[in-house]
């Protein structure tokens, strides 16, 4: 029966969508579901806790009571939900029974289900799940002792903030540094506490009746604290106090050390996760990888075309630091294949730029990127001609050789000066006249006319060719505009101020173009 | 006679572009004060000579005020030794167009000041140069196409000499797209001041001898506008 629902379940789309969808909602980190899911339960979260602390000095009112109902029911649905996409009980009844089928054995039902059962109560007892469930408790009225437990649910703004996540990574990797902290405290409350307990318990502190009290006061006297109302009146107990704040400062110097040092580490990790999970957001970005002069100059042009992109250096921190620039960079090898993987080369990726002054280092990006991702467009420079064939070998789609351009740059600037200067304007300025393609779209109103129906003088445009919809590669020289017909994905290349060129784009889109050549 | 190009400084910057003006028929001449450089210029087929221009005698040597020699190129991966020798030679000859390299835009400002005419920057080129084909691949590969390529559409400039009968006649009479197959791409008018003004701006320029129209269009019809123009006056 179990084996047969098993079975019924791993072939439901709706089931695997629900769980799906759960899973988005709760656990998946790049999921923007999860995000909003988040800030709304944040906000449940302190809207109860508000409600706690406001009833402390004011009456019950009724749908306060129906609202902390509400969320209660919604914290128990999303610990339930949590409890559901946790693991996979099914599978472990599929992959079961598939082997003893294989090996011939009769199947046991009770294997799985303690598998199962296993991978349940490691929820149940994990730490978050314990906070959970400790913030749901103190609804149950008999137990409103335990209203202080609702000071639980702030913990579980843990669960929907990475930044304060990141910070308990902290504590859970200097456990050792912690754990001599503790240690070295717990000695040193002892020693004080047993001395001045020793000497002042016995009747001669009227402040120190028990124990308790000598640990209380080691406590606040450690920590540099010092409320003063329990304070040493022998010569033995003063003695005691002052090694005891000298050790304080110890401890307490300790202490900041050890989370100002492990944070300082942590420091690039939590930053290249944010860069990592913003470039994961990105529907379309272009990697490059090396951050010297060209990448620099590539990353201004692409920042003021507002295109989005990440930069990957491993010497990024001192760079950046003189560049005084906030693009989104991480510190890291490109050559690293799980690197290239997170920052998102089979997601949004759409180029991958290798711009290191080493040919070896960019041959290695483009075999990784190659290998990653087979469509991806991968442009290279190379810095010496006789490596140009292998970076073509290895996968790249361009490479771009900076000397043999500006050989062919300065050859054309000595036969022709003045047209040069005017390419270069054309090319290089944002403000006047520029040279721009524009891709006939299918929704144009002027497919299948001539191209005399547009006037390109009215526009104050130059039309220099066209690039044909079918080969790419073939550019039709000033064409014969009272033959051409114009076709769909045909390119039109001009020249022009750059508001000309919108006007037209949005002509094109609305206004009806005729065969007289009048709008 | 040859045209010629003095280069100095043989960088591997300087290697490339003595091979691309070796093939357009320039004849280079490779100054440089390393062996081994020269070595290497010497086996590419140039012309070298071993000195260091940092002296004026040595720059007076390479009589730059000949007529056939048409540019200068100070390559050296040296800043200040750039500075240097093109404030130098600017001082000698007045006339000869003077190219840098600069490894940094903020350097170029120094290196017009002392006299170069055209400031390179082999990074910024490269990286504008990957920058338009994420951008702009199609207008990338056409002007690839009309400046570095033997293809039949070219790009040339036109100076009007002092008789062409067109000497006061307005660019648009010409018709130049509909009766030349020619694109006007714009005029450097030498009396307004050295701007260059795009014909798609819309004015109706007036033409003058010392005008320099730049026009795009294949080698044929560029070859037959070009005598029409400078036709002398009837």
């Amino acid at each position: 029966m179990l084996v047969k629902l098993a079975y019924t379940l791993e072939s439901s789309k709706t089931y695997y969508k629900t769980k799906h969808f759960f899973y988005e909602v709760l656990e998946d980190e790049n999921s923007l579901k999860r995000k909003y899911f988040d800030l709304f339960m944040i906000f449940l979260v302190l809207s109860t806790v508000a409600i706690l602390i406001y009833e402390v000095n004011n009456p019950i009112l009724t749908w306060l009571d129906t609202y902390e109902m509400i969320a209660i029911v919604i914290f128990i649905i999303e610990w339930l939900g949590r409890f559901w996409v946790n693991s996979h009980s099914r599978r472990h009844i599929i992959v079961d029974y598939e082997k003893s089928q294989l090996l011939g054995y009769p199947y046991n039902i009770k294997t799985s289900l303690k598998k199962i059962f296993k991978d349940k109560w490691s929820f149940i007892i994990s730490p978050m799940s314990i906070i959970d469930l400790l913030a749901i408790l103190p609804y149950y009225r008999p137990l409103r002792i335990l209203r202080i437990l609702m000071l639980f649910r702030l913990f579980k703004i843990l669960r929907y903030t990475n930044s304060i996540k990141q910070f308990r990574y902290v504590f859970i990797e200097k456990k050792f540094e912690f754990l001599t902290l503790g240690i070295m405290f717990i000695m040193a409350i002892t020693f004080g506490s047993t001395i001045i307990y020793i000497y002042e318990g016995a009747g001669v502190n009227p402040n120190i009746s028990s124990f308790f009290d000598a640990i209380y006061w080691s406590v606040i006297t450690i920590s540099t604290v010092g409320f003063g109302d329990i304070s040493p009146v022998t010569i033995q107990g003063r003695v005691a106090t002052l090694f005891l704040v000298i050790g304080g400062m110890g401890v307490i110097a300790f202490f900041t050390s050890i989370v100002t040092t492990s944070l300082h580490d942590k420091m690039p990790l939590i930053k290249e996760e944010k860069v990592i999970g913003e470039s994961n957001s990105y529907k379309e970005f272009t990697i490059i990888c090396g951050f010297g002069r060209m990448g620099q100059v590539l990353a201004e042009q692409l920042y003021n075309a507002k295109q989005k992109f990440i930069v990957i250096d491993p010497k990024i921190n001192s760079i950046e630091h003189q560049y005084k620039k906030n693009f989104l960079t991480i510190n890291g090898d490109a050559t690293n294949t799980n690197l290239l993987e997170k920052i998102g080369i089979n997601k949004g990726a759409k180029n991958i730029i290798a711009l290191t002054d080493n040919d070896a280092v960019n041959l290695s990006i483009i075999l990784t990127a190659r290998a990653l991702n087979s469509s991806i467009n991968i442009i290279s420079r190379a810095n010496d001609l006789a490596t140009k064939k292998k970076l073509y070998l290895a996968g790249a789609n361009n490479i771009v050789l900076s000397n043999e351009i500006t050989a062919l740059v300065a050859t054309e600037y000595i036969g022709q000066p003045v047209a040069f200067e005017a390419i270069d304007d054309i090319l290089l300025s944002t403000e006047g006249a520029v040279m721009d393609e524009i891709e006939v779209l299918e929704d144009y109103k002027i497919i299948n006319q001539k191209l005399n129906s547009i006037n390109f003088a009215n526009y104050n445009l130059t039309l220099l060719g066209i690039i044909d919809a079918k080969n790419r590669k073939n550019f039709i020289f000033n064409p014969k505009k009272d033959q051409y017909v114009v076709q769909p994905r045909d390119i039109l290349i001009v020249i022009g101020y750059k508001d000309s060129i919108i006007n037209l784009r949005i002509d094109l889109l609305s206004k009806g173009f005729f065969q007289n050549g009048e709008l | 006679m040859e045209n010629k190009i003095v280069i100095y400084s043989f960088s591997p910057t300087a290697m490339q572009i003595a091979k691309t003006l070796q093939q357009k028929n320039y004849h280079i001449v490779v100054v440089d004060t390393e062996k081994e450089n020269l070595f290497k210029a010497q086996k590419l087929g140039f012309e070298t000579i071993q000195m260091s221009l940092m002296e004026d005698e040595n720059i007076h040597s390479l009589k730059l005020s000949d007529k056939n020699i048409k540019a200068f190129f100070c390559l050296s991966d040296n800043k200040n030794t750039n500075l240097f020798i093109i404030l130098s030679v600017r001082n000698i000859v007045k006339t000869i167009p003077i190219i840098s390299i600069s490894f940094y835009n903020e350097d170029n400002k120094a290196l017009i000041l002392a006299g170069a005419n055209k400031i390179i920057n082999p990074y910024e080129i490269g990286a504008l140069r990957i920058f338009r084909l994420l951008h702009k691949p199609y207008i990338l590969d056409v002007l690839d196409n009309i400046l570095f390529s033997e293809s039949n559409i070219e790009i040339a400039e036109i100076t009007l000499s002092e008789n062409s009968q067109f000497n006061g006649t307005y660019l648009k009479e010409f018709h130049l797209l509909e009766k030349y197959n020619i694109i006007p791409l714009g005029i450097q008018d030498k009396e307004i001041n050295d701007n260059f003004i795009f014909y798609s701006h819309g004015i109706n320029h007036k033409l003058d001898s010392g005008d320099t129209l730049v026009l795009l269009g294949k080698s044929t019809d560029l070859k037959s506008i070009k005598s029409l123009l400078n036709d002398y006056k009837k």
